[in-house]
């Protein structure tokens, strides 16, 4: 377990970019106090001050430096266009950094990383931190406009790109596309990491997983708590005692992708 | 008016009548770094069994307007690791605890008492309410006998701790359970647990749970709580806790005005973490709210 120390703080927008029809970037302007994370670390906002919408909204921390906070928000439903719609200066009441599990180095410095819509951000988070490591990234999205091309920065060693429509890059998923080079021998490494839909990172494993020494992925689901005590936010994995459900908040978010039953987690 | 709002209940003693609620505070511990739990009065642990549960498949969280459902289905570590690890750890710091157990079954209730009895709690609520189980919970809970008898069995084997029944809304007359309670020698009630709700999502409108039916929490039930408290308090001689959607100061004053002895909070815990110590703060300030 990897606890950084979280703590509850007023926080400043300080940029706000529309990146895509649906993505935004927020910048925000790092409290002072606000603890070191590490990829796979979140924060919890609260995106209004009313009852509506309830709880706060958890997001994968995409940089942290010593001035910015930055996040990746995604509309999709009311919560999330609340907080895409803040503007700089705004004051954003945050929880984190939160999590107890982080994506780990590669060992001997070459990775796979698998990225689905805004599973982009714990992994540019992680290319950031690892600036020695010899990184490719396999992105994948619907089409063209929501691949967000201007904040995959340097520091990855090769990026490749997949749309659903085939309007960018591969014409398909980027699990297929992540086979493909993989296969091909255009990409390897020892360790995969992956962020993304649940379907996206289920297919990952049960096709590549045992081409890596390990499959590291940031899980996300609805959450409540976000420390572990709701035990709202669970995922099946595989143990002696099963089914074993782990908090993904407090136990992840990061898992061995073959230690989630993948077959048991559904929504009922 | 200020100074000392401490309540006594039984043996148990606390610093004062705001508790995080059982289930949304987990073991406590989860919350220490962003509530200083030795301000409040304490913490009503998340349920626990005889043996381990592992809780509910699928989906468990589901917001509703100003509220939220829940299939959690008490997952819990068990009552050894509890009273092993989970119990001392808050104790250890001078923490207030209320430990909150549900049977599975009469044997397995008999187990679960015989545990606490070993333990230090000084302070039982019996979860008689959870919707969310299939045996033990709102299948007791709903039937007055049964509380009864539930709650005769731990006064017989808990005498000098105080027991506390919580209590389902999900029944016709909540008055008639806390009468049952009161009678079977009960010091307290906890009214309300969550209220039965269901949600129904996609194109084919199917129910968001596989139980379907789930507890629903949060400011939306706020008033159902209320009521409960409000026609127990004035039916029967007992101290009650309340508890249902507390999301302001104000929110609190008004349980105290229709009687309550303590308050609990729980969803809002989640959203707005520093409002048990708001509450406390106020107190401490103006003294405990008259009743009406």
């Amino acid at each position: 377990m990897i606890d950084p120390g979280k703590g509850h703080f007023q926080a400043v927008v300080s940029r706000r970019e529309s990146l895509s029809p649906s993505c935004v970037l927020l910048s925000i302007e790092r409290p002072r106090d606000f603890p070191e994370a590490r990829p796979g670390h979140f924060v919890s906002i609260r995106v209004a001050h009313s009852i509506e919408p309830l709880l706060r909204r958890p997001y994968s921390i995409m940089d942290l430096t010593g001035s910015e906070l930055v996040l990746l928000v995604k509309v999709i439903g009311k919560g999330s266009a609340l907080l895409a719609g803040r503007e700089p200066g705004d004051e954003l009441d945050i929880i984190g950094p939160l999590g107890g599990t982080v994506f780990p180095e590669p060992e001997g410095g070459e990775a796979v990383m698998v990225a689905g819509g805004t599973g982009l951000a714990p992994v540019l988070f992680a290319a950031r931190a690892w600036r020695n490591a010899n990184l490719h990234l396999v992105y994948g999205a619907s089409c063209a406009e929501e691949i967000l091309e201007s904040i995959v920065r340097e520091g990855f060693a090769s990026t490749h790109f997949a749309t659903l429509d085939g309007s960018l890059g591969y014409h398909g998923d980027a699990v297929s596309l992540c086979a493909e080079l993989v296969n091909g021998g255009k990409v390897g490494g020892s360790y995969l990491y992956s962020c993304g839909p649940k379907g996206m990172v289920s297919a990952l494993e049960a096709g590549l997983g045992k081409r890596f020494t390990e499959h590291y992925t940031s899980l996300e689901t609805i959450m409540a708590c976000g420390v572990g005590a709701c035990r709202g936010c669970t995922v099946p994995t595989r143990g002696e005692k099963s089914p074993a459900y782990r908090s993904i908040c407090a136990d992840g978010t990061v898992f061995r992708a073959r230690e989630i039953a993948w077959e048991d987690w559904n929504d009922r | 008016m200020s100074g000392n709002i401490a309540i006594e209940l039984g043996p148990a003693r606390f610093r004062n009548p705001v508790f995080l609620a059982s289930g949304p505070a987990g073991y406590g511990t989860e919350y220490e770094e962003l509530i200083d739990l030795e301000r409040i009065g304490g913490v009503v642990t998340k349920t626990i069994t005889l043996e381990p549960r592992a809780g509910n498949p699928g989906r468990r969280l589901w917001e509703t307007q100003g509220g939220l459902l829940n299939s959690v289905g008490l997952e819990n570590v068990g009552a050894e690791r509890f009273f092993k690890d989970k119990l001392p750890a808050l104790e250890d710091k001078g923490i207030g605890v209320i430990v909150s157990l549900a049977a599975e079954g009469w044997d397995d209730y008999e187990g679960l008492l015989g545990a606490a009895d070993d333990s230090s709690a000084a302070a039982v609520e019996i979860n008689l309410s959870c919707p969310n189980v299939e045996r033990g919970g709102m299948a007791v809970g709903t039937d007055p006998e049964l509380v009864a008898r539930y709650v005769e069995l731990a006064r017989k084997r808990l005498p000098d701790r105080a027991i506390i029944a919580k209590l389902t809304p999900n029944v016709t007359d909540i008055v008639s359970l806390a009468r049952s309670a009161e009678k079977a020698g009960a010091d307290a009630v906890t009214a309300i647990n969550t209220v039965l709700g269901m949600d129904l999502e996609g194109e084919d409108s199917r129910p968001v749970f596989r139980r379907v039916s789930a507890g629903l929490s949060g400011p939306a039930i706020l008033p159902v709580a209320l009521d409960a408290v409000w026609r127990i308090t004035r039916s029967v001689d007992l101290p009650v806790f309340g508890v249902g959607g507390i999301s302001s100061v104000d929110d609190a004053i008004k349980f105290f005005a229709a009687g309550a002895f303590a308050i609990q909070i729980g969803t809002a815990v989640f959203y707005d973490h520093t409002l048990p110590e708001r509450i406390v703060e106020a107190f401490e300030q103006r003294g405990l709210p008259a009743r009406n």
